[in-house]
């Protein structure tokens, strides 16, 4: 299956230019989609989700026209929205079971089979029966996991999933997907570039509506091979004046001192010493790009 | 000190910062503003108390408070328990702050800012008072001390003490659930409380008064026989039953401080420990269930699943769906709380479905029906209002519409699950409300449940309307992007049915929702109201249904919410909601034009304001004829036909008519009220002159007019025919089963002032002026005018009148003959040489006849199957009445007496010569629940029988007072015959009911208040009153005496006009007063002037009444008595009279309201203050003054007191 996105754009009526004639195109497999806060990963994949329609541009799922025929992406279509909640008084197996038949899973056999399977692999088999308002915030992001892969969906879509999740369970759900991923459409979108980096063979980034880059993880690594340095510096003076004189990717701080990366084709000298290059530097590289532009 | 400030200006703060003060304001504010300024909104009403007047205001106000309980607890109760919702606690009782400053800070606050927003109701009347368009003649200005001492004592003291309350168990309880409830569970009490209180018909006043904690029986005990006068010019003092009551409802709040002050707990440990306890528990097991097991980190192969869609599918989300709806909703307190509600009232009315008009009744399925749905037609709307909002935001408001809404589903799949969930709520709502009814009927032991006639009036009438509510509803908020903003405009949606209606848009085809009115009844079922009903329920459910799928194309899916993106979605689901949505509309144009055609084209469409004006109109053009010359009818025969299956008669008729002035008469007017009057023609020749709009008044000329005492021949056609249905105002006179129509529908000669209209306010609307009184006594023209009929005096009566195959039809007369022929049935009716008023009636049904004998009177009911109950009773009363009657007061002048059941969209029973139709929804079903209860049923048939004396033998002329020489001597004959039945010590429980009714009656009259020889459309005058001054004076002078003044005076002037030629005086209250006074002794005339010509009140009352024993082992009693007496103008203003005064004074043994006479003399009293020393043979238990209230006392329970040792 093939995800093909078209000349996407969307303006929202308070002027906000979410998606700028944007093209991409996703095939089987786990797809990330990295981007900061307000770069349109969310509209684009509502858009996807057909949740929204875009200003122009077309989207296409093999042969279904996403914008036209929205109820055959819904059939395969399973998708975890950024945010979302829940009747109050309902437990899991009881949602589960009712999102079920929604999915089309006639078969009651089928339909407690998947669902147990579920249960049992989000850890949610112990509290089944307890009513989804109480259930803390991974408890409940990890409902919204099980609901998503409920009818083998095609197209998975992602939003920020492991956003709420502890290590172990984030580890998890990401051997879930990946043990998925490799025969459908999973759209992951996230901040967090260890998830893209673990899980996803192709990956996009993208800031303000636009696609700064596309492609596998490896390559663009590749590509960075040898251009990342680093320094540690412990004043804010001496930041300030590498950031003027260096293409300075990231800072952190290491133990109150700041780490700085800076991208350069040769050693710049002044004490940075080459470091392997990490997603995180495609990722920050690309946005600074942008704003430089 | 600091600290409680602290604590009292946050909550100052936070109520000021909240939005719902304003809202409590604005609400009060509106509610007292249109009270003073729309004189029909507020519970004042009609008539000339002033709408800002000190007992308006304090009727406002305590009717406010009721429903202000709720607000009271939302504000006091929340104040508390905000830091435990928001586990702000922990910090604050960490701290050290001391009990009084965070309580009394707190309630303080609370008070505060309640009586800022109860201040709304203050400023509301203060505006309504300066509205321009209220009616000024009903509002003083300058009396601000008016509307404070009221908000003062009525309005503060109740939230502190009910603030008190709830603030007190909400800060021991600390749980939002009995926080949220305590308030509508108090207002549920009270509500039910009050109406049992009701219930019990009781006349005590004090205890009532005392223990009432939101004071509607407090002002009413305070107020209820105030006059006009009074209402507009005294306040609510702190004295009496109101003092005591404010003191002790004072004290119960003060006393609910002080316990809340003594028990709050101030630590977290105690406080958590009762608060959040279970919260807190269920938490830390989910805790630690999320540590427990050990699992593998390798993902297990999910199992494959088929996916399958096509219609099947489709259903089972539907299914599926609608079962989520549902289970959402069913687990909801408020929905339980609203169903909690809903019981409470449907048993609460239930409960008095077995009353009508304070009687006892059985509760017939009609009835019960009525009543519970009556109280739950407000839930069912509420419900539907609620949860369509709800249900359209759920997904939204819990944020799962991204999920949800990604769904392969229709939209149609999701919107009619939400419309099945609403549906299926609210036929849980009417199975509960039809189990109450059913549960309220075997509480009062009636067994035959109607579970057909519960089951049409609940699911095919009522739930058509609902969902058609629903659907309303369903669109306001699919279209709306705020859910109080559709919930805003559904109420307006619901309420403008009412408002539209009564500013005189009555038209069913744009009254949202609206049915025309319609009436069960036994006789009928729904009846000729069937097709009108199915086709609004079908019109109006349709445009629900239309606006449904415009919803379902409309609706909201996805995250864009701008309009372009709906409208687009629209389009997109349009080809395939098309068919539906014309579907509709053609149902739509196809109900509503049927509708149309029937309600406004084949049948003239006429809203009240029309009909008052056609009215006004009449009284406009032809009032100048009144006096005009007219010969008078002297014999009616009639030929008439009834077709009950098609609603309509026709018949022909003649008149004739008799100049009996002393002048030829050459024009004859005819008023055709009913528009069933055709053919007019006359035995010589004659021309049309002028006819009216409806030939509402038609004037002929003769050629050769009519000399005096000569007779006129007038032939006509009488008919009505019903074509198809009516939008409302259907006529009750004709029904399928129980036609009931009378001489309304023939002609009239000249003009008729029982066409004008008589509400003043009306009259003023129509620019008429005041309703023109009845004439002097002595007046020249009306002296020979009859009080009933002014174009006739007595006439002779023949009829030939026939019906379908299986009625009965009947008229007055002696039955002559019956036959069948042509498969209809025929009777023939005859009075013979018996006089009649000019006042027959011709009836129909399938009747099954109960026959007995009195003498040579043939008795006859005609009644419908399963309405027995009273058969015997009625015939009792009957033949005692006849007895009692033809001794005193003169011979019964008819062979046969029938009683006849008609259909209860009529509310009366009323004497015809010989003949008495009597409503289905009165006497028939009317029970007795005690043995010593009232039987009203044989006091109505009494009283009608009495009409066959007093008005149908007598008749006064049209002048003020004549009336109660009809309906007074009939009550009068009436109380005898049960004075009969039950003895003369029972019937001081009647006379007091009829004294509570007359003093009740003058508080409430609208225009002026006439002795009762001057009565003029006053009921409780010649009612109440009348009977009870009758009544007393046989008491005093004598029965024998009373009834041989009866005797002569209806001797002297029985059947007066009748032997023809130029018409003399009828007799008025003046020969009726001088008859009684010739049988009055001298010393008891004051009595005639006092009761009969003046308004006489008496304040008398026991101050003491102590005993002490004889030495010949008797008992001697030492009453005091204090007595008062004044005279009240027609206004009601009193001023003091001497008093000279026979009064019963009277020593009795037996417990309250059991008393048996020891002694009972008449003692003359001349000073306010008297003592008697009185001796009897047994040791007694009361004594008093006036006991039996056989005077009009307006405290009538203090005349009797315990007897006590000194």
């Amino acid at each position: 299956m093939a995800l093909t996105i078209t000349n996407l754009s969307k303006t929202y009526p308070n002027g906000v230019k979410a998606l700028k004639n944007l093209s991409l195109t996703i095939g089987n497999n786990m797809f990330g989609l990295l981007g900061p806060n307000g770069a349109g990963k969310s509209t684009l994949m509502r858009t996807i989700a057909t949740l929204q329609d875009p200003d122009s541009g077309e989207i296409f799922l093999d042969n279904i026209n996403v914008l036209k025929e929205k109820n055959s992406v819904r059939q395969v279509l399973g998708y975890l929205p950024q945010e979302f909640g829940v009747y109050p008084k309902m437990n899991a197996l009881d949602m589960l079971q009712h999102l079920a038949v929604m999915k089309g899973i006639t078969n009651s056999a089928e339909r407690k089979e998947m669902i147990d399977a579920l249960l049992h692999q989000t850890n949610l088999w112990e509290a089944r029966k307890k009513a989804l308002s109480t259930y803390s915030g991974g408890m409940k992001q990890r409902f919204g996991i099980a609901q998503a892969l409920l009818a083998n969906p095609k197209l998975i879509i992602v939003d920020e999933p492991t956003a709420g999740l502890d290590p172990a369970e984030r580890n998890r759900f990401l051997n879930l997907l990946s043990s998925i991923g490799r025969n459908v459409i999973v759209i992951l979108s996230t901040h967090i570039v260890e998830d893209v980096r673990e899980l996803c063979p192709r990956m996009a980034i993208i800031s303000n509506g636009q696609l700064l880059m596309e492609g596998s993880p490896a390559e663009t690594l590749l590509a960075l091979r040898g251009r990342i340095w680093s320094k540690v510096v412990s004043t804010d003076g001496e930041l300030v004046a590498l950031e003027s004189a260096f293409h300075v990717v990231s800072t952190h701080l290491v133990g109150g001192l700041h780490e700085v990366r800076v991208f350069s084709d040769a050693d710049p000298g002044e004490g940075f010493t080459p470091v392997d290059a990490g997603l995180e530097d495609v990722y920050f590289l690309n946005l600074s790009n942008q704003a430089k532009n | 000190m600091g600290m409680f400030w602290e604590f009292f200006s946050f909550e100052i703060k936070f109520r000021l910062k909240s939005i719902s003060t304003y809202v409590y304001f604005l609400l009060w504010f509106a509610l007292s503003f249109f009270s003073v300024a729309a004189e029909d909104f507020g519970p004042v009403g009609n008539g000339k108390v002033l709408l800002n007047g000190p007992w308006a205001t304090a009727t406002y106000y305590t009717q406010f408070c009721l429903f202000g309980i709720i607000v009271i607890a939302a504000i006091f109760g929340t104040s508390i328990l905000r830091d435990f919702q928001r586990d702000t606690y922990q910090l604050l009782f960490t701290k050290p702050i001391s009990k009084f400053a965070y309580l009394g800070g707190r309630w303080a606050g609370s008070f505060v800012a309640t009586v800022f927003a109860f201040g709304g109701m203050l400023f509301g009347e203060m505006a309504g008072a300066s509205a321009p368009w209220a009616d000024h003649s009903r509002i003083v200005s300058g009396h601000l001390w008016w509307y404070i001492q009221p908000f003062l004592s009525i309005v503060v003291v109740q939230i502190f003490f009910l603030g008190s309350l709830f603030f007190c168990v909400a800060a021991l309880t600390r749980k939002i659930f009995i926080v949220y409830l305590q308030g509508v569970a108090l207002f549920m009490t009270y509500i039910i409380g009050i109406t049992v209180f009701f219930a019990t018909r009781s006349l005590e006043h004090f205890w009532s008064g005392l223990l009432d904690p939101v004071g509607l029986l407090l002002l009413d005990n305070v107020s209820r026989y105030w006059t006009v006068v009074e209402k507009n010019s005294l306040l609510t003092t702190w004295t009496g039953v109101f003092l005591l009551n404010r003191l002790l409802w004072m004290g119960v709040g003060g006393a609910a401080l002080v316990v809340v002050l003594a028990l709050f707990p101030m630590s977290v440990e105690a406080l958590t420990a009762v608060s959040s306890g279970k919260r807190a528990s269920r938490a830390t097991q989910l805790e630690q269930e999320e540590v427990r097991p050990k699992r593998s980190l390798v993902a297990a192969k999910l199992p494959t699943v088929h996916q399958v869609f096509g219609p099947g599918t489709g259903w089972a989300q539907l299914v599926s769906l609608t079962r989520v709806r549902i289970s959402n909703i069913l687990h909801e307190i408020p929905f339980w709380a609203i169903v909690a509600l809903l019981i409470a009232f449907a048993i609460n009315n239930g409960y008095f479905a077995g009353r009508l008009a304070g009687r006892d009744v059985w509760p017939v399925t009609y009835l019960m029906v009525q009543a519970v749905e009556g109280s739950a037609f407000l839930f069912f709307f509420i419900v539907a209002t609620l949860y369509a909002a709800e249900l359209i935001w759920r997904e939204r408001d819990t944020h799962f519409d991204g999920i949800h809404d990604a769904l392969p589903m229709r939209e149609v799949t999701d919107w009619l699950s939400k419309f099945l969930a609403l549906a299926f709520v609210e036929i849980i709502l009417l199975i509960v409300t039809m189990l109450c009814g059913i549960l309220m009927q075997t509480f009062q032991g009636y067994y035959h449940y109607e579970l057909g006639q519960y089951f049409k009036e609940l699911f095919i009438v009522a739930f058509p309307q609902i969902l058609t509510f629903a659907l309303f509803a369903f669109f306001i908020q699919t279209v709306v992007s705020n859910k109080f903003i559709g919930h805003a405009i559904v109420l307006g949606l619901f309420i403008s049915q009412t408002v539209l209606f009564r500013y005189g848009f009555e038209n069913t085809l744009y009254l949202p929702g609206a049915t025309p009115p319609y009436i069960y009844s036994d006789m009928n079922g729904y009846g000729h109201f069937v097709p009108a009903l199915t086709w609004s329920l079908t019109y109006w459910f349709a445009i629900g249904g239309y606006l449904g799928v415009l919803s379902i194309a409309l609706a909201l899916r996805g995250s864009d919410e701008s309009w372009r993106a709906r409208f687009r979605a629209a389009s997109q689901r349009m080809p395939r909601l098309a068919p539906a949505l014309a579907g509709m509309l053609l149902v739509v144009l196809g109900s509503g034009g049927w509708y149309y055609w029937n309600g406004h084209v084949r049948n003239e469409y006429l809203n009240s304001k029309q009909r008052r004006a056609a009215q006004a109109e009449y009284e406009i053009n032809f009032k100048k004829y009144e006096k005009f010359p007219q010969p008078k009818l002297i014999a009616v025969d009639a030929q008439i036909n009834i077709y009950p299956e098609r609603r309509s008669f026709d018949g022909s008729a003649w008149y004739l008519l008799q100049n009996k002035t002393g002048a030829p008469i050459e024009q004859i007017h005819v008023t055709d009220q009913r528009q069933s009057v055709n053919g007019v023609t006359f035995d010589r020749p004659f021309h049309k002159v002028s006819s009216s709009a409806r030939d509402l008044y038609t004037i002929y000329t003769l050629e050769t007019p009519l000399q005096p005492g000569e007779i006129l021949k007038m032939n006509f056609q009488v008919a009505f025919a019903s074509h198809g249905f009516k939008d409302g105002n259907e006529r009750p006179e004709l029904a399928y089963n129980g036609t009931f129509f009378d001489s309304d529908y023939f002609p009239y000669i000249g003009y008729n002032p029982n066409v004008e209209l008589d509400d003043p306010r009306r009259r003023k609307e129509e620019k008429l002026g005041p309703l023109e009184e009845l004439a002097s006594r002595g007046d020249s023209y009306y002296e020979k005018v009859s009080l009933f009929t002014a174009d006739s005096d007595w006439i002779s009566y023949h009829t030939v009148v026939s019906t379908s195959r299986d009625q009965v039809a009947i008229a007055p007369g002696d039955l002559k003959k019956e036959w069948t022929q042509n498969g209809r049935h025929y009777y023939e009716y005859d009075m013979g040489a018996s006089k009649l008023a000019d006042f027959f009636s011709y009836l129909s049904g399938r009747y099954r006849l109960k026959q007995d004998q009195w003498k040579n009177v043939k008795l006859e009911i005609y009644y419908v199957p399963g309405h027995e109950y009273n058969l015997d009773d009625m015939l009792q009363s009957t033949k005692s009445g006849l007895d009692y009657y033809e001794k005193n007061f003169g011979p019964y002048q008819f062979d046969q007496f029938r009683i006849i059941e008609f259909p209860r969209y009529r509310e009366f029973a009323q004497s015809f010569p010989n003949t008495v139709p009597y409503s289905e929804g009165m006497g028939f079903i009317a029970r007795m629940k005690k043995p010593d209860d009232i039987d009203f049923t044989y006091f109505v048939t009494a009283h009608e029988l009495g009409h066959q004396w007093w008005g149908h033998q007598l008749i006064g002329g049209l002048v003020q007072g004549s009336n109660m020489m009809s309906e007074t001597l009939a009550e009068y004959s009436a109380l005898k015959v049960m004075e009969k039945k039950y003895g003369t010590d029972q019937m001081h429980k009647y006379l007091k009911h009829e004294l509570d009714g007359y003093l009740r009656g003058r508080a409430g009259e609208i225009r002026k208040e006439p002795p009762l020889v001057l009565v003029q459309r006053e009921p409780y005058v010649w009612y109440q009153k009348g009977g009870l001054v009758m009544y007393t004076l046989a008491d005093y002078i004598g029965e024998d005496k009373v009834n041989a003044a009866l005797k002569n005076f209806l001797e002297k002037y029985k059947f007066a006009n009748a032997s023809g030629g130029q018409d003399v005086p009828y007799p008025d209250t003046r020969e009726f007063v001088a008859a009684l006074r010739e049988q009055t002794p001298a010393d008891m005339q004051y009595l005639i002037t006092d009761m009969f010509e003046s308004i006489v009140l008496y304040d008398n009352k026991a101050v003491s009444a102590t005993v002490t024993a004889t030495a010949d082992k008797k008992f001697k009693v030492t009453l005091t008595v204090q007595a008062r007496k004044s005279k009240a103008d027609e206004n009601g203003q009193e001023t003091p009279m001497a008093l000279n005064d026979y009064v019963d004074i009277g020593v009795f043994t037996g417990k309250k309201d059991y008393e048996q006479p020891l002694y009972l003399t008449k003692e003359k009293i001349t000073q306010e203050k008297q003592t008697f020393e009185i001796t009897v043979d047994q040791m007694p238990t009361r004594a008093g003054i006036d006991p039996y209230n056989k005077l009009i006392d307006r405290v009538s329970d203090d005349n009797i007191i315990d007897v006590t040792k000194p």
